[in-house]
């Protein structure tokens, strides 16, 4: 298995062909309808994925909001490439040893899937040849361009697609790495190493959805398949072993497949509506009962493969139902299904006669759709991914899952798609703009961990969790404000990115982690409670002091815990007596129990080993 | 076959055709390996434009004793990527539109050998780029020239309408002029008054995004103009465009009265002085306000047009010996004066020996809206009394277009004059509703 990445991060320096922000919105001050068509490049080609998405023939709304102006709306021609996002891009590649191109030409890439209101997206490829070190191995990383990121997709119904405009425009660098990743976890550290760069140079936007990864992925045997827009960075080597178990379990199909000598007709599909009429339930059901139509095919060979009972997840059925969806329909119904949706028995029977598929290894597929037309094209489709099942596993591009998994989305574009911009002038880039940009890199993670060790007296490891949070800027304000260092790492570094679980966390403001900080020092909650509170905040509390109260850490008063201890001591007494000083670790772990948060671990043991001793003292009752 | 030969590795590359695959080797060790493609009008100097196999183009600046090798000559026709192709559609009978190309924006593509924009001329590449425009009937293609339309002037306006003329009489039941949009409504005002008797709309078009982008306006308004060409009612000269920033309505320009006002954007195009003649939306046509209908009689021609007319834009410095200059020789003027139509008093003296000597000056406004109307003020008073035309709410151009029409029709300045107050094609109207148009 072999992978390879491509990180986006957006950069703040405003947008890359227009004077606005490099903000999102949520004003929306007009909107505008639009559609697109797939449309021949430099030799007329017309690239595969755009010609899939034009075949859908979609309207497309555009929402605009202050954020944006008439370049984005399509309306007026792009300014300039902005100088300032090159010069991040230019340094990005020095740090990564890359070689910058002597005049950076900006290309158009045919994107019809409505995210760019042009019909394509802006590109450049700045520099080549660099490489990243991570955990002693040295990955290529061929390319560094820099693009324009696209509009924003808010909403989808049956009369279009929806996207807002403040995104579009933002520049993104891409840096793509060679495919000599190995695994799920390579992948994860390659791109924590390449994050913490971009945030070296101090020109990157923060939160959600501003660094993006692409993961190709290709197993022996198998195609490259890239699953697009991989948000959690946490998330990468799960979508990356998903992705190879996907296609090992595919390529057992396939073999399957071939021993039986399955093949894929291309017979007309048959009307099955008369069939199901008043039997199926489910959207055939819906599809026969109200002036729809269901149309069916035959695959001969595929029964019992495309939903193999008690196997991976990952089946036949569902990449072919994924085609069916991208189609226009809302699924599929194949045979391995039966029984469901009322359909069963004679039913069956009879659709296997009408399609021609008798035996049990044979399959048959069901589409239902109000018109028959889009019934045809997804059936099409579903044959085209049949067919590719015959021959191993198809190149094409996937969508990332909340859960891990992949969707398919659309089939992976190629060169055919860029042409030259020739609305935007080619840009040189002379020696003395590098030479400037040299002499005044930032630092490098390596360096800025020495640093925060020796300044901080932090641990290495904890030098590395701040920056792999992507921390240390705000590590260095908090401390800069006289918090102690240790436990302003202890948020940055793992209270925060801990309380997102799986997700990405809350994205909390400076000024109220300065105030969560105060707090906690002036003992209004104890630094057990740090996680709790910080929980609180996150789950939406408005103020510290009310997360306080939400995470029930009333503090307690030293008398409190004292008399608490007490109590403790006596009703353990027998345990003391037999134990000694030995009793205290258990005790501790009750005690702890009763006032985690609401006193300082330190005080609570103390109190507690006072409490003991006096238990043991001579003289004690 | 690869070897350095004694001449500049420059020199070399730059011979070499189109599309050739190289590997070249810079002084400092970098290695690029791409096909040759056309350099960018704005490329530096001694930088070559390599295609990657990604799809990249890069600029690399090529030194004198760089290597060079050639791995594949260049393809003979492109790289062998498939032309979108489209054979007419066999279900394509019945009364047809003729589509008349004149270059611009709407008929061309990209040129990627040249860095610049190449016309579409043939009827199937055209029809390939347009595929709906069939839908409910045929359409033939009638190339006319293939020109920029800031290259077009009043010889170009007679070939249109002679060429109009003559596809109405092989049987269009309406005529589409697709045209660059710079220059437009110079054209249509010229078609105005250059057709008379129409048995079917002529409708000019345009687009401000070129159709090798999958945005171009250039698909909806074509579509929208052959829609309004096939209406059996409406027959006289108008110019159909994006009516807002969406694509799905567009307005019916009345031919003399309409105006690029953006340089840029979709709903460039405004009537002026007055809403559209209507609107176009889908399939449907909304004709909302009076139209010039169907003649039963022939088409005719009326030009040729004139020459020796000009357009004066007076502005405030403007020395009275410089106009002078500028107008000297011409037989007709339209000076875009400012508010209601004017100009410093000191104008007047060669204004009035202007006239004296028999050429026509008309007077519009440069607001652009509104009339031009000389009893206000003074100023007007003393320019009317000079013997300047003032032409109502007739826009500069249209003023422009009719002039060098009426000089084409007459050399009697009084008749030139009894031309231009004659209303003719819509070019001027009395009446202005409170309405907002933007």
């Amino acid at each position: 298995m072999k992978a390879g990445l491509e990180v986006h991060q957006q950069l703040s320096t405003g947008k890359l062909f227009c004077d606005c922000p490099a903000e999102l919105s949520e004003t929306v001050t007009r909107t505008v309808e639009r559609r697109l068509r797939a449309t021949g490049g430099e030799n007329h080609a017309i690239d595969a994925a755009a010609a899939f998405q034009a075949s859908r023939n979609l309207t497309y709304i555009y929402e605009a909001t202050p954020t944006s102006c008439l370049v984005e709306l399509d309306e007026e021609p792009p300014n300039a490439l902005d100088p300032a996002a090159l010069d991040v891009a230019l340094t990005m590649a020095l740090l990564l040893g890359a070689r910058p191109l002597d005049e950076v030409e900006v290309m158009r890439k045919i994107v019809v899937d409505g995210s760019n209101t042009s019909g394509f997206q802006r590109t450049a490829l700045v520099a080549v040849d660099g490489h990243v070190d991570v955990d002693g191995r040295s990955y290529s990383i061929p390319t560094i361009c820099l693009e324009e990121d696209a509009a924003r997709k808010v909403g989808e119904s049956k009369d279009g697609i929806r996207y807002r405009l403040d995104r579009l425009g933002i520049p993104l660098i891409e840096i793509a790495t060679g495919p000599e990743i190995s695994n799920g976890a390579e992948a994860r550290a390659v791109a924590e190493e390449i994050g913490m760069l971009l945030r070296a140079t101090g020109k990157v936007r923060r939160g959600i959805g501003t660094i993006r990864e692409d993961v190709n992925v290709s197993t022996e045997g198998g195609a490259r398949v890239e699953v697009k827009g991989v948000q959690e960075l946490r998330k990468i080597h799960q979508y990356v072993d998903t992705e190879v178990a996907r296609q090992v379990a595919l390529l057992a199909v396939r073999e399957k497949l071939t021993a039986r000598r399955a093949r894929v007709p291309d017979d007309e599909p048959a009307d099955t509506t008369h069939l199901l009429r008043g039997s199926a339930t489910g959207p055939l059901g819906d599809a026969a009962a109200h002036g729809g139509v269901v149309l069916g095919i035959g695959l001969p060979g595929f029964g019992g493969l495309l939903a193999p009972p008690g196997e991976s997840r990952e089946r036949l059925g569902r990449e072919l139902a994924d085609r069916a969806r991208a189609a226009g329909v809302r699924g599929l119904f194949h045979s391995d299904e039966v029984p469901s949706q009322g359909i069963d028995g004679e039913v069956v029977s009879s659709l296997r006669r009408l399609l021609g598929v008798p035996a049990t290894d044979d399959a048959f597929v069901l589409v239902g759709a109000p018109k028959a037309g889009t019934a045809h094209r997804a059936l099409h489709e579903v044959r085209t991914r049949a067919r590719e099942a015959l021959a191993g596993i198809p190149s094409e591009t996937r969508d990332p899952l909340p859960d891990g998994r992949t969707r398919y989305s659309r089939p992976l574009p190629g060169r055919d798609r860029m042409y030259p911009e020739t609305d935007v002038p080619p840009v040189p880039v002379d020696p003395a703009r590098l030479r400037a940009l040299r002499a005044g890199l930032p630092e490098r993670p390596r360096e800025a961990r020495a640093r925060l060790v020796e300044r901080y007296a932090l641990s290495e490891n904890t030098a590395l969790a701040l920056q792999r949070a992507g921390e240390v800027e705000r590590f260095e304000s908090l401390a800069g404000r006289g918090h102690a260092a240790p436990l302003v790492a202890q948020l940055l570094a793992k209270e925060i990115p801990d309380s997102g679980g799986d997700d990405e966390p809350f994205d909390f403001p400076v000024g109220l982690l300065d105030q969560l900080l105060a707090s906690l020092e002036r003992g209004e909650f104890a630094k057990e409670g740090l996680g709790r509170v910080v929980a609180a905040l996150a789950a939406g509390a408005a103020t510290v002091p009310d997360a306080i109260g939400r995470s029930g850490l009333v503090t307690m008063s030293r008398g409190e815990l004292e008399a608490l201890a007490e109590q403790l001591v006596l009703q353990n007494a027998p345990m003391i007596a037999a134990k000694g000083p030995g009793a205290f670790s258990p005790l501790m772990g009750d005690l702890m129990r009763e006032v985690r948060g609401r006193r300082d671990g330190q005080e609570v043991a103390e109190v507690l080993r006072s409490a003991v001793a006096r238990k043991l003292s001579p003289g004690a009752t | 076959m690869s070897e350095n030969g004694p001449a500049d590795a420059w020199d070399r590359l730059r011979a070499l055709p189109m599309g050739t695959l190289v590997e070249l080797t810079t002084a400092d060790g970098a290695r690029w390996r791409g096909a040759v493609v056309p350099p960018h009008e704005m490329s530096g100097d001694r930088v070559l434009q390599l295609k990657l196999p990604t799809g990249y183009n890069v600029g690399v600046r090529v030194g004198p004793t760089d290597q060079v090798t050639i791995v594949e000559a260049a393809p003979l026709n492109g790289n062998g990527g498939s032309t979108p192709s489209k054979t007419r559609p066999s279900s394509a009978t019945g009364p047809w539109i003729g589509l008349l190309t004149t270059g611009g924006t709407i008929a061309s593509r990209v040129d990627y050998r040249t860095g610049g924009v190449r016309p579409v001329r043939e009827e199937s590449e055209i029809l390939g780029f347009y595929p709906d425009l069939e839908r409910d009937g045929p359409v033939r293609v009638v190339p006319v020239f293939d020109r920029l339309s800031e290259e077009i002037g009043p010889p170009d306006w007679e070939e249109m309408a002679r060429r109009t003329v003559d596809t109405f009489s092989k049987g269009a039941s309406g005529v589409v002029v697709a045209h660059g949009t710079d220059t437009l409504a110079y054209t249509s005002a010229a078609l105005s008054f250059l057709l008379e008797d129409l048995p079917g709309p002529v409708v000019l078009v345009g687009a401000q995004r070129s159709p090798d982008r999958p945005s171009s306006d250039g698909f909806t308004n074509l579509t929208a103009a052959v829609t309004l060409a096939r209406h059996p009612e409406l027959a006289e000269v108008v110019v159909v465009m994006h009516d807002g920033l969406s694509d799905d309505r567009f307005a019916i320009h009345r031919g003399t009265r309409v105006r690029k006002m953006h340089s840029s954007r979709r709903d460039a195009f405004r009537s002026r002085n007055g809403p559209p003649i209507g609107w176009i939306e889908g399939s449907t046509v909304h004709l909302v306000h009076p139209f010039r209908p169907r003649s039963t009689g022939s088409p005719r021609y009326t030009g040729p047009m004139g020459t020796g007319a000009t357009i004066l834009w007076f502005h405030p410095g403007l020395e009275p010996s410089r106009a002078e200059a500028f107008v000297a020789g011409a037989r007709g003027v339209v000076i875009a004066g400012t508010g209601l139509g004017h100009v410093a008093l000191s104008h007047l003296g060669w204004i009035k020996s202007a006239v004296a000597r028999g050429t026509t000056v008309v007077m519009t406004t440069q607001c652009l809206e509104g009339v031009a109307d000389p009893f206000v003020y003074a100023t007007g008073r003393e320019l009317a009394r000079a013997g300047v035309l003032y032409a109502g709410d007739m826009l500069p151009e249209t003023a422009y277009v009719k002039l060098l029409w009426a000089l084409g029709r007459s050399d009697d300045p009084h008749a030139v004059a009894e031309l231009m107050k004659t209303p003719k094609a819509g070019e001027t109207e009395g009446r202005h509703e409170a309405e907002d148009h933007p």
